[in-house]
């Protein structure tokens, strides 16, 4: 019954939720109005924004020290995050039955041990540091923790639902999936899709002043 | 009609027998003899057999010695390919299971409440343990940020470990009471999942710990005395340390020793595909078993006096600041040092810490170096 309502009206909800607050969100970014640049532009801006939008993916000569622990964890969660959402065995079955009708190979098992583990001790790590670096935890608002605990949950839930042996851990799991999907348009999980744009206005901005961003 | 019914029909006298009284009687012993002979004869061989019964081998018999492996590893084949896939009943297992249901979970249940319970009575009767002297407003640098991150790295990797490993061990007497059969039937195959899933980690934790704490843990005479003490936790009976004192040093070898070799059992345990067969897994069950539950006991202590069993001890891996006071009265030749260094009463600042962060960060900052001095 619990497991009907999570998987059925709750889904749907979360999914609109999650779809329109996304789009609202971006088409809120693209019509915020820019500064006009005044001064004659150097270059063009399109290099600039492919470039940084890769080059930010490392970080700048100089900052690599201080920014080893934030660059290797960070890669670690992501990846193995991204491993699990997209070739873990069950999801490709709920993507293939229940949003695009077509899935795909999944991960072997091995893999998604390796991803799982990369992606709770990134985040854990990410977590941890958000804590207790002075810095970090000076800027840090509800929002950061909120979102790394509950997409922490998610994760964890999901993994511990593995054995696909009771529903109830399905229920529990299928729960928290649908809270971080209404929550995400909201916090700063945006990021997963503002990051290029941002990159993108950095990096053509600097370009038409000549700047090597 | 009646005449062969009258007397004459019988003979009147004694018949006469051509043999002698006693060769007749002999003849009749020999017969009787012979005819004993006979009968008993085919018996024999039964008896003989009912008497030496236990010397002969009965097929049935060695057909299970076979199967179960009492006179060592069988050589059979099978059309099967893996790891022991002839053994049709394996003793290791069987072992295992009886030490598992005989000796670890008693025993392992009575050192953890054992533990517990003298944890209740120290608190009893030696209460909080206080700071004497009060608070004295000034800090004292204890841990770096990456010695926190990699200790609640490592304390929340053991916790979750310990809960679910808990559960499978002792679910069955505890949680079916509470959740009932489902109930406990979910949650332990939550908690194997898990187990296995965040299992994997804890190696790397270990090792980080390892990299992280080493220095400032070799034992010395100065725990000899701190150990005569009793740690200092008796009242009015203060015992000298330094950086650490020789129960976090013991804690520290603790966590070393423990976590390899619960580290190396579990990946046995967990990735049972590089051969290994049921003894070894078996023998890796019983040490992960065995030194998880002594490990778990130990950190009820560590988890108490870091906590809610001494006043001022907490803040040191919560902020990496201790109060010069608590140190004073905890870690009294530390502190000497840090004062020489001119690292007591410093401001919590965090382009300090952040510089100390990028830059001695690996190395710690606790035990004040030639940097720190400098500095």
């Amino acid at each position: 019954m619990f497991l009907e309502f999570v998987e059925g009206p709750l889904w749907y909800f979360s999914v609109v939720v999650f779809v329109v607050g996304v789009l609202w969100r971006l088409w809120d970014v693209f019509r915020q109005p820019s500064r006009t640049d005044l001064a004659l532009a150097r270059g063009s801006g399109v290099p600039g924004a492919v470039r940084t939008v890769v080059t930010r993916s490392w970080t700048a000569k100089g900052f690599s020290r201080g920014a080893t622990f934030h660059l290797v964890a960070g890669y670690m969660f992501h990846i193995g995050l991204f491993v699990l959402l997209i070739f873990a065995a069950p999801h490709v079955k709920f993507i293939e039955e229940r949003i695009l009708g077509f899935g795909w190979t999944p991960a072997p098992h091995w893999v998604f041990m390796v991803a799982s583990d990369l992606a709770f001790a990134g985040l854990l790590l990410l977590w941890l540091r958000r804590l207790m670096h002075p810095v970090m935890r000076k800027i840090s608002t509800f929002d950061d923790h909120a979102a790394a605990i509950l997409t922490f949950v998610v994760m964890l839930t999901g993994c511990l639902a593995l054995l696909k042996s009771h529903d109830s851990l399905r229920a529990i799991h299928m729960l928290t999936v649908c809270l971080l999907m209404i929550y995400f348009p909201f916090s700063r999980l945006m990021h997963a899709f503002t990051f290029p744009i941002s990159r993108a206005y950095t990096g053509a901005a600097m370009a038409r002043k000549g700047v090597n961003a | 009609m009646s005449d062969h019914l009258s007397p004459s029909a019988f003979p009147t006298e004694p018949r006469r027998h051509r043999l002698p009284p006693g060769v007749r009687a002999r003849v009749t012993r020999v017969l009787l003899a012979l005819l004993a002979f006979v009968l008993i004869a085919p018996l024999v061989p039964y008896a003989a057999m009912y008497a030496e019964r236990g010397n002969v081998p009965n097929p049935g018999t060695a057909l299970w010695n076979e199967v179960r492996q009492r006179t060592g590893p069988i050589d059979a084949d099978t059309q099967v390919r893996g790891v022991e896939s002839p053994v049709l009943i394996n003793q290791v297992g069987e072992r295992w299971q009886q030490f598992r249901s005989d000796m670890l979970v008693p025993a392992g249940a009575w050192l953890l409440l054992g533990t517990l319970a003298f944890l209740a009575l120290f608190r009893i009767l030696r209460g909080r343990i206080p700071l004497e002297g009060g608070r004295s407003g000034e800090l004292v640098p204890r841990f770096s940020v990456n010695q926190r991150v990699v200790h609640w790295f490592a304390a929340i990797l053991f916790v979750f470990l310990a809960v679910t490993g808990l559960i499978l061990l002792y679910g069955r007497f505890v949680l079916i009471p509470l959740l009932g059969p489902e109930g406990f039937s979910a949650t332990a195959a939550a908690a194997k999942e898990g187990h296995n899933l965040f299992g994997p980690i804890f190696p790397f934790a270990v090792l980080a710990l390892m990299v992280l704490f080493l220095r400032g843990n070799a034992f010395n005479w100065v725990d000899v005395k701190w150990f005569f003490k009793a740690g200092g936790l008796l009242k009015g009976h203060p015992a000298s340390s330094g950086y650490y004192n020789g129960g976090q040093k013991s804690w520290f070898w603790m966590v070393v020793l423990f976590g390899i070799a619960i580290s190396v059992s579990g990946l046995i345990l967990d990735f049972g595909v590089f051969g290994q067969g049921r003894e070894v897994m078996a023998w890796a069950h019983v040490v992960h078993g065995g030194v998880a539950v002594v490990f778990i006991a130990a950190s009820l202590g560590h988890i108490y006096i870091g906590t809610i069993g001494m006043e001022g001890a907490f803040e040191s891996m919560s902020h990496g600041y201790v109060d010069a006071n608590w140190a004073r009265e905890h870690h009294d030749l530390w502190l000497a040092e840090m004062q020489a260094a001119g690292m007591v009463g410093v401001e919590p600042n965090a382009l300090e810490e952040v510089k100390r962060h990028d830059n001695i960060d690996f190395k710690g900052f606790g035990a004040p170096g030639r940097k720190a001095a400098e500095g």
